[in-house]
């Protein structure tokens, strides 16, 4: 699993019902996670994490002694670490307030196991992928940090675009991004009319990461969507 | 405003019509009095009858007895005045003894146009001398100067006319006059009235002549007032009341799609009770989305949904929506297609971008829930008459033309009546209808080219720089 370091992540969970924070806890260390920490007040989260030197915290909003949002910045005034949201409160003028505040994410309870676990991934990857430079695809290994591709022992390096265009597919591996939102990555906000630059790019980003460019495996494209970056280990 | 002048208009036709009706029936009414006066107002006709009757027989004078005694019955007498000798030279029966024998020329001149001792009389000529007719007392009224200045005469149409256009002006400005108050008591009034079914607060000062008007104005006024506060208080109640319960019930809700998840993937379980788990995971998916959307509802419905309209690109936002589909429900029974023109890259319209992918999500789950045998998902942008028209089809097994016509005319608000299965359809619909009409968009549904349902958005086309 190319993933592996991440599973070592110190995770902090803080919410007052403890049958959801089993329930977090089962899901994470079902899918390998190791070190999870968990907290039910504001007090003990901030105890916890001057101990614990969490990695990732999962906050719920409403908390016996405090909101989520005071807790969060608290906690970063100690150490800056992602933090992800978990709420029953589904108003978008929370969800504002907490990506307001530096938030990383947010979900709205209730979720299904691979719903938490896709947004930790994410997290997790896009947070510490400096520690493990190299992604594994199909044919080749993508270096962010160097932006190059690895294929057969060769070093191809990337453009800014291409890199930017690889990292987001990267932070939602396995999963369609739409053209809009590449084009978005690639030229900043209102990106219009650059659909044929983005399918150029795309062709040759094919040329460096597959073995096939006419026969992609990696970046598979979904017609008239978008595109999706397979990962191994996915 | 406009019933004001009308309402002085209509007074002051009906006040100018009264004035010349009532005039003209003075006139008719003298007339016709007069008229009926004619008959017995004339005494000289009677004179000159008594005069030609009279005859002379040796040297006396004689009157036939049917005169005489007619005469008698109307208690007139009757005298003959001799031209020569100036004295009475035949009387009636019944002459009172107050009545002169002699006369001077003085004395016929002023019994011409006057009285003897208050009997009017009334003279004719006869033969040798002067017929004088005395009637009762009080029974005539003699004019005794017959005379008029010769302008006056001339000038008396003239004189007429002004009299009467001056009588009208005259009646007019105090018409005008007495009115204009009222008119202005009415005006805030009328203001007032108009002003009530906009739902305004209304106050209209408390005097004058309507005064009591106003207050009941105030007063209506202030009930409405209080009413729609009290309405808006309940609603956004019963919309904190909904979303509390759902709140409450995403914690529980969390542990059972949490636990069911990770069973359904536990690969210890047999595949019956994977299945199981399936099912439950299905289930809670459902609950969750009648949370969300009974929130949303909720809230469009009482306007408490803040909408933050914006500048968008249509098909980045169907797109989205589309694709987060996909991402989410990894589900091989509902392929969605893209069937957008690909030369179309831009669609812009004033939106907010999370409530149109809300709309999107919702229809094509709606495919999702009517279809259990699994259909096929068409999802398009496309422009047409300065409108953008966004479709969601599938090819499933469709709905009749009853239940097409059904939903089209569904209002866009909740109903609450005793009909309440049709709701419980409904309710993934109401939001798309709720959303389109904050938007000022309308929806479509209706029988789709590729064999199953489909439902329309349309949109109106932002201002400038519209697609390519």
């Amino acid at each position: 699993m190319s993933f592996d370091y991440l599973k070592q992540k110190r995770i902090m969970l803080v919410d007052d019902e403890q049958e959801l924070l089993d329930l977090v806890a089962s899901i994470l260390k079902e899918e390998g996670f190791t070190n999870v920490q968990t907290a039910k007040t504001v007090n003990e989260a901030i105890a916890l994490s001057e101990k614990y030197c969490p990695e990732l915290a999962i906050l719920d909003v409403m908390l016996p002694d405090g909101s989520g949002f005071d807790l969060m910045k608290r906690l970063k005034s100690i150490a800056d670490y992602p933090v992800l949201f978990l709420t029953a409160r589904g108003e978008d003028e929370d969800k504002f307030c907490g990506f307001g505040l530096g938030a990383d994410d947010y979900m709205v309870k209730p979720f299904l196991p691979k719903e938490l676990l896709f947004r930790v991934n994410a997290i997790l990857r896009r947070s510490y992928k400096a520690e493990n430079p190299l992604v594994k695809l199909a044919t080749s290994e993508i270096d962010f940090d160097r932006a190059e591709v690895i294929r057969d022992g060769e070093h191809i390096s990337l453009t800014a675009k291409e890199h930017d265009i690889l990292a987001a597919l990267y932070r939602n591996a396995g999963r369609i991004v739409t053209i809009d939102a590449l084009c978005e990555a690639a030229w900043g906000d209102n990106p219009f009319g650059y659909e044929n630059s983005l399918m150029a790019h795309i062709r040759r980003i094919r040329e460096k990461i597959e073995a096939s460019p006419s026969h992609p495996v990696s970046l598979i494209t979904i017609k008239g969507l978008g595109y999706k970056l397979m990962v191994e280990g996915k | 405003m406009k019933s004001v002048p009308k309402l002085i208009r209509r007074f002051v036709g009906i006040m100018l019509l009264a004035a010349v009706l009532l005039v003209g029936l003075n006139f008719i009414l003298l007339a016709v009095y007069t008229l009926s006066w004619m008959p017995n107002a004339y005494p000289w006709k009677t004179a000159e009858e008594v005069a030609g009757y009279l005859v002379q027989d040796d040297g006396s004078y004689f009157l036939p007895e049917e005169i005489a005694r007619e005469l008698e019955e109307a208690d007139v007498w009757g005298i003959l005045i001799d031209n020569t000798a100036m004295q009475v030279v035949w009387q009636s029966d019944n002459l009172p003894e107050t009545v002169p024998e002699v006369y001077s020329a003085a004395d016929i001149a002023r019994l011409t146009r006057g009285y003897i001792d208050g009997y009017p009389t009334f003279t004719a000529g006869a033969e040798n001398g002067l017929v004088v007719l005395g009637y009762p007392k009080d029974s005539f009224w003699k004019h005794m100067w017959p005379s008029w200045d010769y302008d006056l005469i001339a000038d008396l149409p003239k004189t007429m006319f002004s009299v009467l256009a001056v009588n009208i002006a005259l009646i007019f400005v105090i018409y005008m006059l007495a009115n204009s108050g009222l008119l202005k008591a009415v005006k805030p009034i009328v203001r007032g009235i108009q002003a009530l079914p906009a739902k305004e607060a209304i106050h209209i000062r408390e005097k004058g002549l309507l005064s009591e008007l106003a207050v009941n104005i105030n007063k209506t006024s202030e009930i409405l007032q209080s009413q729609s506060r009290q309405l808006r208080k309940k609603e956004t109640a019963r919309a904190n009341w909904i979303a509390g319960v759902s709140h409450d019930i995403r914690t529980p809700l969390s542990m059972i799609m949490g636990y069911a998840g990770q069973l359904e993937s536990d690969m210890r379980l047999s595949e019956e009770d994977r299945k199981k788990a399936a099912v439950i995971v299905q289930q809670s998916k459902r609950m969750r989305n009648l949370i969300n959307d009974l929130n949303l509802a909720s809230k469009l419905e009482y306007n408490m949904q803040p909408v933050n309209p914006a500048r968008q690109n249509l098909i980045a936002v169907v797109r989205q929506a589309a694709v987060d589909f996909i991402n989410m429900d990894i589900d091989e029974k509902y392929p969605v297609e893209w069937e957008t023109d690909e030369n179309l890259t831009a669609c812009f319209a004033e939106v907010d971008g999370e409530l149109i992918k809300r709309a999107v999500s919702n229809l094509i789950s709606n495919c999702i829930n009517h279809n259990k045998q699994g259909c096929r998902i068409h999802v398009s942008v496309r422009v047409e008459n300065s409108n953008c028209i966004t479709a969601v089809e599938d090819d499933g097994v469709g709905a009749d033309e009853e239940l097409i016509k059904r939903l089209d005319n569904a209002p866009h608000y909740m109903v609450c009546d005793e009909n309440i299965s049709e709701q419980r359809h409904g309710l993934g619909l109401l939001i798309v209808k709720q959303i389109m009409v904050v938007h000022g968009g309308t929806v479509h549904i209706g029988h789709s080219a590729y064999g199953g349902f489909s439902v329309q958005l349309i949109l109106p086309l932002a201002g400038a720089g519209n697609g390519k």
